[in-house]
């Protein structure tokens, strides 16, 4: 698309270019130089307070927070999913009682925030002798609150399957269960995989309510860091770059999954 | 419900200010998401790398960790705000790579005569954007769009952990005092809920009068 | 379809299977730092006779393993070291000792539990004791048991070193405060001074970077704390004594007397040896200088 916004550039207009390309850059390099004197200014750049962090147990520290942070992520991701597939066939379902309940609970949740969600199981629960073990007081609030997205992607997914699909399976004797099943939902997971992918990325940040929860994961941990050494603008930014790594690899993979479904589906269509 | 009642100024202004999060963020977030996509599709190379890794950085991170270290880090670096402006400016910052994202596919499902019919009647590139390409894709946008202001306004909640007081975060303290989880947090969600009804109406009309039939 | 369910769900409950012991809770070994390890070895280990059959020590003692309700975030007085994993200071030596009076060994596990779910907490027996700054309030003493109190402590306020016009809660009112999220420190403020505005933020440390990013003009929290913080950082000044006096007691399980009982003659003899006053030196006398204060009267406080 990008390519078809503009013409080959001449030679006056790639002279502009390469101005612009200069004083953008030039402009960049002038604002970090900036911020980094400030901040160095501000003895922020001490040595004494990034070694910590060149040190092995921070990082040990730092890295088993990590670890929770998966496995809260891949367990709310799977409760999630699972509720949400439940939900999304209940919304496509021929049958009022399945249909009714499922839309009404996709769209009151999708618009109450996660953080109240987990107040209410922090605060509310307990009250009524319902108190979780730390780590399902975060899981549970973030399950419930992205069941509901993942319903939505995988519904979007169902109907993207042509009807022919769905009208074939039938037409070959196939109960509307098995079709669903055996033709429909194969179709549909594929298609819905990067989406399911960048959805996931959104709950592994969202885990970072652990802060609130108090269970360790990175964002908890690092407070506990802080609290430790009084590093609190270093030990965030070194959580925010693990983040981003993690994250980022995420997103890669998210990328090259669609790519790679594009080039099976290029390949398909040239055959056919 | 009368704890609600009897803490309704507090409440109120939890509204109020969740309110003028919602609002500030959101046009400071379209502004910006409009600058990404155009970098985005820009013809120098730079202005390309410098939009793509805006997206990359600001969708892999978490709001709470962007707003903490905004609080705190930017005052370091000898930029100290108001901490609601502050709020309003990181999660407008947050949310334009994702209005960025949705307007860039909007930008690809602009069919590809219309670009070169463009270009063919000596449009330049910024007008092509202007003029042919954004209105279109804005309109396949909406309900992307719509989405993204629901999610803005529940992230605005996280305001509340770097000392704003939000909604959530008046109802968490009216919790505290008078011990009644249940009215006072299903209270918030109900208007959290009544704001989201609000733009999925206006995102249903909007999308209804703009659509164009193909 | 059936089968990757019933993996997906078998997998689901394996993982969080570990992730419940690995991660709620942070085992504590003996031997941290020298010091400490020195004052446990003189807490006392009590008779045998003293763990009364079928009572909640007894319970302990066959699980080999005190289980204490406790955080990982507070500084001097139960903070987890990131380098040994460990979690030091007053309250979480406390349960260490205490911890070594049953098993005879200092074998504790801290649950890391939000203040407010600690009633919950002992109420279903998730922890035996909660040693997590509880003070004792005869609303909460229908819920628990408290043993103790066995430390005293209040809220006082810091600001940055030459602010005039603070000096004493009144003062702020009108004026821009600080205080930890979810802390005692904010009915304080509220009711000493109503038209004061409470900015909070989820850590010590964000709260005196606030104070000294002019977030707000003064910083409320516990003497304690503020007083390693002033030390830790010179531009940071305590103007009052503390203005609250809170006094902490031990969380047991309500109407369990025979445990109350016990702990409260264990308090006695500990304050009576010195090892109380060995625990304070090595957590809050490091940066309260002087000798360790007289404990408070075991029993004194209404609720208790």
């Amino acid at each position: 698309m990008s390519t078809m916004l503009f013409d080959e550039p001449g030679p006056r207009a790639r002279r502009r270019m390469r101005v612009a390309t200069v004083l953008g850059a030039l402009a960049t390099v002038a604002l970090a130089v900036l911020a980094v004197r400030q901040f160095a200014a501000n003895g922020q750049l001490d040595a004494a307070r990034w070694q910590p962090y060149a040190t092995w147990p921070m990082w040990r520290y730092l890295l088993t927070g990590l670890g929770s942070t998966a496995l809260a992520a891949v367990v709310s991701a799977a409760l999630a999913m699972a509720f949400g597939l439940a939900l999304g066939l209940g919304r496509l379902s021929p049958r009022r009682w399945a249909r009714v309940p499922a839309a009404g609970y996709v769209e009151v949740v999708r618009t109450v925030p996660a953080l109240l969600l987990v107040y209410v199981v922090l605060f509310a629960l307990p009250r009524y002798g319902l108190d979780l073990p730390l780590f399902w007081k975060l899981v549970v609030p973030l399950s419930v609150s992205h069941a509901a997205s993942f319903a939505e992607i995988f519904r979007a997914g169902i109907l993207s399957v042509e009807r022919g699909q769905s009208e074939a399976g039938l037409a070959v004797g196939l109960t509307p269960g098995r079709t669903m099943r055996l033709i429909v939902l194969p179709q549909a997971a594929r298609r819905v995989l990067p989406s399911i992918v960048s959805q996931s990325v959104g709950l592994l940040k969202d885990t970072s309510l652990g802060f609130v929860v108090s269970y360790t994961e990175l964002l908890y941990s690092s407070k506990v860091l802080a609290n430790y050494n009084g590093l609190l603008i270093q030990t965030y930014i070194v959580v925010a770059l693990v983040y981003l790594v993690v994250n980022m690899s995420l997103s890669k993979l998210a990328r090259t999954l669609e790519a790679r479904r594009r080039a099976v589906l290029r390949r398909r269509t040239t055959r056919a | 419900m009368s704890v609600i009642l009897d803490h309704l100024p507090e409440l109120w202004q939890g509204l109020v200010v969740t309110l003028q999060l919602t609002a500030a963020s959101f046009l400071g977030a379209a502004v910006l998401g409009v600058v990404v996509t155009a970098l985005r599709v820009s013809p120098v190379r730079v202005l390309r790398a410098i939009g793509t890794a805006y997206v990359e950085t600001f969708q892999n991170l978490p709001l709470l960790v962007l707003l903490v270290l905004a609080v705190f880090g930017l005052p370091e670096i000898g930029i100290q705000a108001d901490l609601l402006v502050t709020a309003i400016v990181v999660i407008a910052v947050y949310e334009a790579a994702y209005i960025g994202e949705a307007l860039r596919s909007g930008v690809n499902a602009v069919s590809k005569g219309q670009g070169e019919a463009a270009r063919a009647i000596g449009l330049t590139f910024t007008q092509s954007l202007r003029h042919v390409i954004l209105p279109q894709a804005l309109r396949t946008v909406v309900q992307p769009l719509g989405n993204i202001f629901i999610a803005l306004t529940m992230n605005t909640a996280l305001a509340g952990a770097v000392g704003v007081i939000d909604l959530t975060a008046a109802a968490n303290r009216v919790n505290l005092v008078e011990a009644q989880p249940i009215p006072i947090f299903v209270g918030a969600g109900l208007a959290y809920a009544l704001l989201a009804a609000c733009a999925g109406f206006v995102t249903g009309r909007l999308e209804k009068k703009l659509v164009i039939l193909r | 379809m059936k089968k990757m369910l019933a993996v997906l769900a078998v997998s689901v409950l394996g993982l969080t299977a570990c992730g419940e012991t690995s991660n709620t809770a942070v085992p504590a070994v003996p031997g941290e730092s020298k010091a400490a390890t020195d004052v446990l070895a003189n807490a006392p280990v009590a008779e045998a006779a003293a763990i009364l059959p079928g009572s909640t020590m007894e319970k302990i003692k066959k699980r080999g393993e005190l289980l204490v309700g406790g955080s990982l975030d507070a500084p001097l007085l139960s903070q987890q070291n990131p380098a040994t994993g460990q979690v030091e200071g007053f309250d979480a030596d406390l349960g260490k000792a205490l911890a070594k009076y049953i098993l005879g060994e200092p074998k504790v596990k801290i649950v890391n539990s939000a203040s407010e779910t600690r009633e919950a907490l002992l109420a279903n027996g998730t922890v035996d004791v909660v040693f997590q700054t509880y003070t004792i309030t005869e609303e909460r003493a229908k819920q628990v048991a408290f043993a103790g109190p066995y430390y005293t402590s209040g809220l006082t306020i810091a600001v940055k070193k030459g602010t005039s016009g603070i000096t004493k809660p009144e003062d702020l009112n009108g004026k821009k405060v600080l205080a930890g999220a979810n802390t005692p420190a904010i009915p304080a403020i509220k009711k000493l001074a109503p038209q004061a505005e409470i900015i909070t933020f989820g850590s010590d440390p964000e709260c005196v970077q606030a104070l000294k990013q002019d977030r707000g003009v003064a910083y409320v929290q516990d003497e304690t704390l503020l007083i390693a913080d002033a030390k830790k950082d010179p531009s940071l000044q305590i103007v009052t004594k503390p203005f609250t006096v809170d006094p902490y007691g031990i969380g047991l399980k309500h109407g369990d007397d025979q445990m109350k009982t016990f702990v409260n003659d264990w308090l006695g003899k500990i304050q009576g040896n010195g090892v109380w006053q060995g625990i304070w030196k090595n957590s809050i006398g490091t940066v309260v200088t002087g000798d360790a204060p007289q404990p408070p009267k075991i029993g004194s406080v209404p609720g208790s």
